[in-house]
Formats: C-alpha cells, structure tokens, sequence
C-alpha cells in the first residue's frame, strides 16, 4: 500500500501503532521522487542521503514513545526560497547557484523542532517572480497532471512535488498567489495565512508588505496542522504579529458572498461553474449565499504591479556580487555590480526591477507608488465593510485550468493576469486558501478560493475543512512516463 | 551642519550584534547587519529611546507616529544597498540649542533628528576613492550601528559659530550618555553646506557640501577655506556649482568630488519590513522624567556662582571631575573666580604633565580649598601653594601640615619685619640712592634682601609695603 497521499494525522496514527516507520515511508518518498522527477522537476535538490540518520532517528522515537508530534518524521519540501542553515537557497537564479545559507529560517527552526524531515528544496520562478516557473534559471516544473502545462507559480515545484507524492506536503511563498495558483493547477490544498502569522524571517524577500509563506498540502487539516506549528510572534520578524482577538466568522448558517467582480470577464465558464457548483453545496450544507461588489478588486493587478515591483527594486539590490553570490568582475566596483546584475538575473527580474525602480523615482513616486499605496488602504476598507456583511467571500482560485508552455509568455498581461483572484488577499492582508473541488474540460484540476477577515486563519480552515468533506474531490494525477 | 551622532547601545540598530570596538574586521555580524538573503530588520528600543531623549534635550517636536524609510543607493559597504533612515517624518523636528561663542550666547536652529544605520567602513588601497583604487577593503563591523543625523537650519554665520555649535553638541550626547563622543573615533561625524551671499542678498547663494572633516580644526579651517573661495568667486562674477567636496587635510584646500552622488535620486519609500514607529505619551514621560542636567543648565549654575559666560561655557565641557571640583572647592572658597583659575589652571596643568587625565583619588576638595586659602589668606606665596599642590598629587598630606613642617609659612608679623627691613636700608645706602635718582626696579633687589635675610619666610608683598614707607 502507498502511503504518500495519506493525511499527516492518518500518517502519524500509523507510526504511532507500529504499523509504519519514518524511515519506511521516508524510502516510499524518495522511491517516488525518483520515478517522478526526471518527468516533473519539482525538486532542485533532494536530501537524501542527509535524512538517512534523521528517519532512523525518527524511528527510535517512535518505537521509545518519545516522539516530538505530529509532524515528527514527515517528509515535507521547501521552496528553494526559504533558508536551510548549510544548504543551498538559490531562489531558482543564476545570481544565487552557489550561495549556502548559514542560518535557518524561523519557520524551518520550527519544523526541525517538530522533526520533520526536508525532502529537499523545490523549484520557483526566479526570486518568486512569475506564474509558471518557466521563468527559473534551472528550467521549468511540469505539471503531474500533464506535463506539457505549466504547475503554476511561482511555487510550482511545492505544489507538483506534493501533487506527485514525492512530499507529504510543502511549503510555497505567497505574495500575489504564489501558493494558491499552483496548488490549483496542481489539483492539492494551498494556504496564505493572514500577513504576519507566520515569520518570513529567512524567507528571501520578494514583496515585503505583501510575502506570506504558507503550506501547500493533499488536504485542508495538514494545511492547519503546519500552520499552527509555523505560526506566531517572532522577535527577528517586526511585522510578525502577536494574536489579536478577533470576531470570527461563523461556522454554521453562515454568510458567504461570491465577489461579482471576480465572476465576469476574464473568468473561464469551467472556473465559473466550479464556483457555482460548491456555492450550491454551501447552501445544501444551510449557508447562506449572496453575490457582493467589490469594484476595487478590479484594479488590484494595477496596484500590485507597482508595489511588488517598487518593493522589490529595493529587496533585491543586496545582489551586487559584493558579499556573497556570484561575482562577474568588472574594471570597477561599479562595473562589477553592473555586470554581475545583468548576468544574474533573468528577463523577468529585470523587468520587475525597472518597474519598480521608475515607480519610485522623484517626479513619478505621487503618480505611481504613492498612488498604488492610496489605492491599496481603500481596498482594504472596502473589504472591510464587506466583511461587516459576509463572513466569507468565495472566487474562483485561477480564471482558468493550468495553461500550456509559452502558451502566455508572450502575452506578458495575460500571464499577470492569472493571478487577479489571489493579488486581493496580499493586498488586504487577509488569509486564503484554495481547494480543489473538480476537473475542467479538459479533465485538469479546477480550484475554489475562500477568504476570511484577517487573524481568523484557523476558522476558515475549519470551515473548509467542512466545505472539502462534502466537496470529496479524490481525483489523482496520472503521471505519464511515470515507471511505479 | 549635518551631524551624525554614533550612539552607545549594547548592539546595534536592526539585529543583536554587539556593539564593540576591536580591531578584528568583520567580527561581529549576523545576517541583519551582513543583508543576507532573507534576513529583516528589527528596531533597537534602547536606540529609539537615545534619540528621543537627544531630540527633547534639543527641544525639537517629537513625531508621535513616525517610520523608517530606505533610502536606496549602491556601494559596497552598504550591506543592503539601501540604508534604513527617516525621511519625511523624523522622530525630532523644530528644535535649538544653546551655544556659547565668543563668551555670548547664540542659538542654533536645528531642522531635523532622525535615526539610521551606519554602513561598513571601506579601506581603498592605492587610492583615497574607490573608483581609482586597486582593491577596496570592507569590514561591516561599523554597518548597523544606530545613528542619529542632526541636521542644522542654514543660519550658522562662521566657522566659529560652528566649531561651537558641534562642541555643544558633543558635551550634550555626552552628558546625555548617548555617546562616546570622541571625534577621533568617528562618533561625531559631521559635513558642512556653505553658501556665500552679498551682503544684501535676501536669498543663501548656491550651496556646497564639505565632506571629510575628521576634527574641530579642519572644520574651522574647511569652512574659513570654502567662504574665501567662495566670496573670491563671486567677487569674479564666477557661478558657484551645487557640489560636495571633499576638504583635503594635507593640502588644506577642498577638491571637487563626483557630483554623481549629490544629484542622486534615493527614492525614498516606507520600509515595509518595520511597523510604525509609534512613541507612546508614556514611552516620552518616562524620557523627559529621567532627563539627567544638561550642559546649559549645568553652563547657567556656573555663571551663577560668578563666573563669565565663557569660564562657564569652558568648564562644562571640561572632564566631568573638573566641573564638580570646581563646585565643591568654590562651595569653601567662596572665590569662584580664584577657584577656576586653580583648577583649569594650576591642577589641570600639573596633571597634563604628568599624564594624568584626572587627580589622585585622595585629592578632597577641602584640600583644594585649604591650598587656595592658605594662598589668598597670605599664609603661603603662590610658588608655595603650587608645590604643596604637586606635592598632594603625590601622596596624601595636609597642606597646612606639610607647609609649617617645610617652613612654607610666610612671616606677616609687620613689627619684626621693619626691623629686618631696617636693616637691610642701612646696608644698602648706595642702593637707596640709585632708587631715589630713579631706578625703581632695584626695590625688587631689596626685597630679595630682606626675603633672604628672613630665610624666605617673610611675605613679599609685606615687605615690599614696608621698604617703600621706610623709603619716603
Ligand atoms: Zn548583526
């Protein structure tokens, strides 16, 4: 029997009883890899030798009751953009190939305090910066679902690997939807928690106001058991929030407003009717369904496209050649800095660099960032208020099922505009998680987002917890090419 | 004048990092202070605390709901390639000081305070720029520690004006115990923007930037250099460029440095990795409450004990032991004139030869006292009581003790001294006569006599009064 779909709680039963090791189901994970990866490419680099010592560990616990809970021994990945002390975190760029981190992020401190074990690290377009990950420098992550579509991004090496059973489950950044676009091409569970919840110390910053990493898992409770062992106030995060007591949104008979703006235009039929479909459960379940207005969220490609860029242009300036990194010398310090920015970085960086960098000079900052800033606070009331009225807003997760290779790197707005539904919940700060409710047409994975007021994380992941219990998506990835 | 203060917190500004000279490059450091990947940024409170209370002692305005912003320019000692600094709302703004310039009083108009990171040092070798320089040293021990930037309104008038103003400032963030305030080791950094006006111009002429002053001599010098150039300039119709220089303390002239960076666009933005800076009515009650006594109500306690205002101004910002000697010592003299010149003069003077920064322990302001008295009261001449001073920097004595036992005492006794002074008249009738066809100066001489006579135990000046009655 395979045991990599299994729920971590379903897992850990099966250690507990002595009916499975870490080290056994460590060995199914790595067997799995490497029968998938040479088609997927989801992971960068795999730990496996390194764990050897650690699923052995793991065993002994076990078998000595001593085990340090419920995460302990679970094979989990991690997006090649959050540090492992003494491992590789290249970001997927050429500007970072041979940089090892010397600390851990908070998050993985905390995992290895749980004894989870790293599968490895997973592939992400360049700094986070993209849809597909046809923008990382060490090629792209294919879809399980079929490889000539793109996973999504820019974790779509978290979201396949988990898709494809070489993880139990992942971790993914998400700063426009980073997390929950990929999870969706990818048919699994993807979670942002509420910006702050979860430390990004350690995570490479990409937007700051915006960055939020978050679990990528097969179901909604192994998405709430990582977060509630990520979570929490970090003295080495100052945006990392101390709880706040909340009104939480209801459970029962409670009220759930489809955003209107997020139903028209440049939304697919396939991603329209899956919305409907599960609005029609909500309501079978005694929830009640309203349709809400949300005009601002039409801008909300606008203005993210001027924060994350101008945010950007200053997170990553530190890539200079200087300290660490690669180095492309010049005649000059200058020219050295020059050439080893142009070398390192790809296309999409650049560009995203530029942008940002012109929406913050002098003479254009009121026209452009200031106004992005003005644009985002009234986005956030507006949400607001709605809130006062809803409990929960429902959207499609993407306007349509995993696209094809190239098929929208030339149309650069198209590609941007993949990510509409998710960009709301980065700019208001509030958590959101995708779940895979059905298949499209063309039989590929299609997703629900559902969001929730800010600092009331784990009672929408309890009320999708529900929602996915009656949804019973089971449907599983056929890997072709795949030998086990 | 833009002053940068380096304020002594145990670490630094973002991270944990300790705040520690050594002479090891790169240290102490930490992914923060190093801006590896991944790594954020979180305000120092103790830090935070320095300025506020640097900012009220200044009375500036204190901005309640403040922020970081980033201010982006490369350089490789930049960990981040952007500093971490306060734009448009700084913790302080609107503020003064009291300086002292020329034994008056003058105000200096401060613009702004506001809080930062310094960056790494950098070393150029073969070069004293980077763009000529064959290699380029870095050591990011310095990069993270808080500044504060204080920032001056253009209404300084002359070097002078500006060597006390940094002066003042200085003795401030050290009675504040905000800073080291040793100019020789960088914790007071300070640039200076001149501009040059006809006398009945309205408008400040174009401003230059002077960089590169390491000490209050070539700020003064820097500063006399730039207003010469410039005014020689206008005098030839010659436009003045908006430019830094850079004051060279060899050649004693300032060069023209890029203008790049002066026209540099720092786009400046909030920083998204640090909350609002928040100062709570709290947070700054419990600040002004603990204000410690600062060097213009210390300035003013010693005009009142009848000092001038430039003897005020001068032992406030002498070490810390002289101003309190000083109160101590004229508390018994009742003589703050006589008391200053003994310490800032006398003692300070001895200890410096001897490489002394401050006096022995044992030293007691009643023994001060004693010497002074023993002095002014005639007991004593001024030779003596230097002596016995030096000899109470050597060891413990009593001053009074010690000048009966080595028969420093002077004999005032006028009737015994008229006779010795008798007699050396009698002795000396050629003498006499030569002062009475005019050479005075052999008064002196017949003094000496009768100092001699009396084994030096007789007063000078008694002496003198009484030979020049004997003579008329
Ligand atoms: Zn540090």
């Amino acid at each position: 029997m395979n045991h990599y779909k299994l729920s971590i709680s379903e897992i850990n039963k099966l250690f507990k009883d002595k009916k499975l090791k870490p080290s056994e189901l460590y060995s199914e994970v790595f067997e799995r890899a490497a029968n998938t990866e040479s088609i997927i490419h989801g992971h960068l680099t795999l730990f496996q030798d390194e764990n050897i010592k650690k699923a052995a560990d793991a065993d002994k616990r076990y078998e000595n009751g001593t085990e340090l809970g419920i995460l302990d021994g679970i094979p989990i990945a991690i997006k090649d953009n959050i540090n492992i002390a003494g491992y590789a975190t290249t970001c997927s760029s050429q500007m970072l190939s041979n940089y090892i981190s010397p600390y851990d992020a908070t998050v993985i401190t905390k995992l290895k305090d749980e004894g989870v074990m790293f599968t490895g690290k997973t592939n992400l377009d360049e700094f986070a910066m993209g849809s597909s990950t046809e923008n990382s420098a060490f090629g792209p992550t294919k879809n399980p679902w079929d490889p000539s579509r793109v996973p999504g991004g820019s974790s779509g090496g978290s979201a396949a690997v988990v898709s494809a059973g070489s993880a139990i489950a992942s971790l993914g950044s998400d700063t426009g939807g980073s997390i929950r676009q990929p999870a969706s091409f990818c048919g699994v569970v993807g979670f942002k928690p509420t910006y702050g919840t979860v430390s990004r110390f350690g995570l490479v910053a990409f937007a700051s106001s915006l960055d939020q990493i978050g679990p990528i898992t097969n179901n909604v409770e192994d998405s709430k058991i990582l977060f509630n062992s990520m979570k929490g106030f970090d003295p080495f995060d100052a945006t990392s929030g101390k709880e706040s007591k909340t009104k939480q949104p209801k459970l029962k008979n409670a009220k759930i407003g489809i955003i209107k703006e997020l139903m028209e235009d440049g939304i697919s039929e396939d991603a329209k009717l899956e919305v409907q479909k599960v609005a029609k459960l909500l309501e079978s379940q005694g929830h009640e369904i309203v349709e809400v207005s949300l005009p601002l969220t039409k801008m909300s490609i606008s203005i993210y496209y001027l924060i994350a860029p101008a945010e950007c242009s200053a997170n990553l300036s530190r890539f200079d050649g200087v300290r660490y990194g690669n180095r492309v010398a010049g005649n000059t310090s200058y020219e050295m800095m020059e050439n080893t920015r142009a070398e390192g970085f790809g296309p999409e960086v650049k560009k995203r660099i530029l942008l940002g960098t012109y929406a913050l000079s002098a003479g254009y900052y009121d026209a452009f960032y200031g106004q992005a800033l003005k644009a985002r606070a009234m986005m956030k009331k507006e949400f607001t208020e709605t809130y006062k009225e809803v409990d929960y807003l429902i959207s499609p997760t993407t306007p349509s099922d995993p696209f094809k290779f190239g098929e929208k790197s030339d149309n650069q707005l198209e590609m941007y505009m993949s990510d509409l539904c998710t960009i709301p919940a980065n700019l208001v700060g509030m958590p959101a998680i995708s779940i895979p409710t059905g298949l499209s047409s063309n039989g590929l994975p299609l997703s629900v987002q559902i969001m929730s007021p800010a600092n009331t994380d784990n009672t929408l992941l309890e009320f999708s917890q529900k929602l996915e219990s009656v949804v019973s998506f089971t449907s599983l990835p056929e890997i072709k090419g795949d030998v086990s | 004048m833009e002053t940068h203060v380096e304020l002594k917190t145990n670490s630094k500004m973002f991270c944990r990092c300790n705040v520690v000279e050594t002479d090891k490059p790169n240290e102490n450091l930490c992914p923060t202070c190093l801006g590896l990947p991944g790594s954020l940024p979180v305000p120092n409170k103790r830090a935070i605390e320095f300025i506020t209370l640097l900012a009220l002692s200044t009375k500036c305005q204190i901005t309640t709901d403040g922020m970081f912003h980033r201010k982006n320019y490369f350089y490789p000692d930049l960990p981040k390639n952007y500093q971490i600094s306060q734009f448009d709302l700084p913790v302080g703004t609107e503020g003064s000081l009291e300086i002292v310039v020329n034994g008056e009083f003058s105000t200096v108009e401060i613009e702004r305070v506001h809080m930062e990171e310094d960056t790494g040092k950098s070393t150029h070798i073969g070069s004293g720029r980077i763009d000529s320089a064959t290699s380029t040293h870095l050591d990011f021990n310095r990069a993270g520690i808080p500044l504060v930037e204080v920032v001056t309104k253009p209404l300084i008038k002359s070097s002078k004006e500006a060597v006390s103003y940094i002066e003042e400032l200085r003795q401030l963030v050290i009675d504040l115990d905000i800073s080291e305030g040793k100019l020789e080791k960088g914790n007071l950094r300070f640039d200076a923007n001149i501009s040059v006006a006809y006398e009945n111009d309205d408008e400040l002429g174009t401003k230059v930037e002077i960089k590169n002053m390491n000490s209050l001599r070539s700020l003064e010098k820097a500063i006399e250099y730039e207003i010469s150039r410039q005014t020689k300039m206008l005098n030839n119709n010659e436009t003045i460029i908006q430019e830094t220089r850079h004051w060279d303390e060899k050649k004693e002239v300032t060069s023209s440095m890029r203008s790049k960076e002066g026209s540099a666009d720092y786009r400046y933005f909030s920083d998204p990795d640090i909350p609002n800076m928040i100062l709570s009515e709290d947070f700054i009650d419990k600040i002004k409450n603990n204000m410690p006594v600062l060097p213009s109500e210390k300035r003013n306690t010693f005009i009142n004990s009848g000092l001038s205002i430039e003897e005020a101004n001068s032992i406030g910002k002498s070490p810390k032991w002289m101003g309190e000697l000083y109160k101590s010592v004229s508390d018994i003299t009742n003589d703050s004139k006589t008391t200053f010149n003994w310490i800032t003069g006398e003692l300070q003077g001895q200890l410096r030869k001897l490489g002394e920064t401050s006096p022995p322990e044992w030293m007691t302001a009643e023994q001060l006292a004693e010497i002074i008295s023993l002095v002014k009261n005639d007991k004593i001449s001024f030779t003596s009581g230097k002596e016995i001073l030096a000899e109470l920097i050597e060891e413990k004595i009593n001053p009074e003790e010690y000048a009966i036992s080595n028969k420093l005492i002077q004999e005032n006794d006028t009737e015994e001294i008229s006779k010795m002074v008798k007699e050396i008249i009698k002795e000396n009738s050629e003498v006499l006569e030569r002062i009475a066809n005019g050479e005075e100066k052999l008064i002196g001489f017949l003094v000496g006599q009768v100092i001699k006579l009396s084994n030096g135990k007789v007063n000078p000046s008694v002496a003198k009064e009484l030979l020049l009655k004997e003579i008329k």
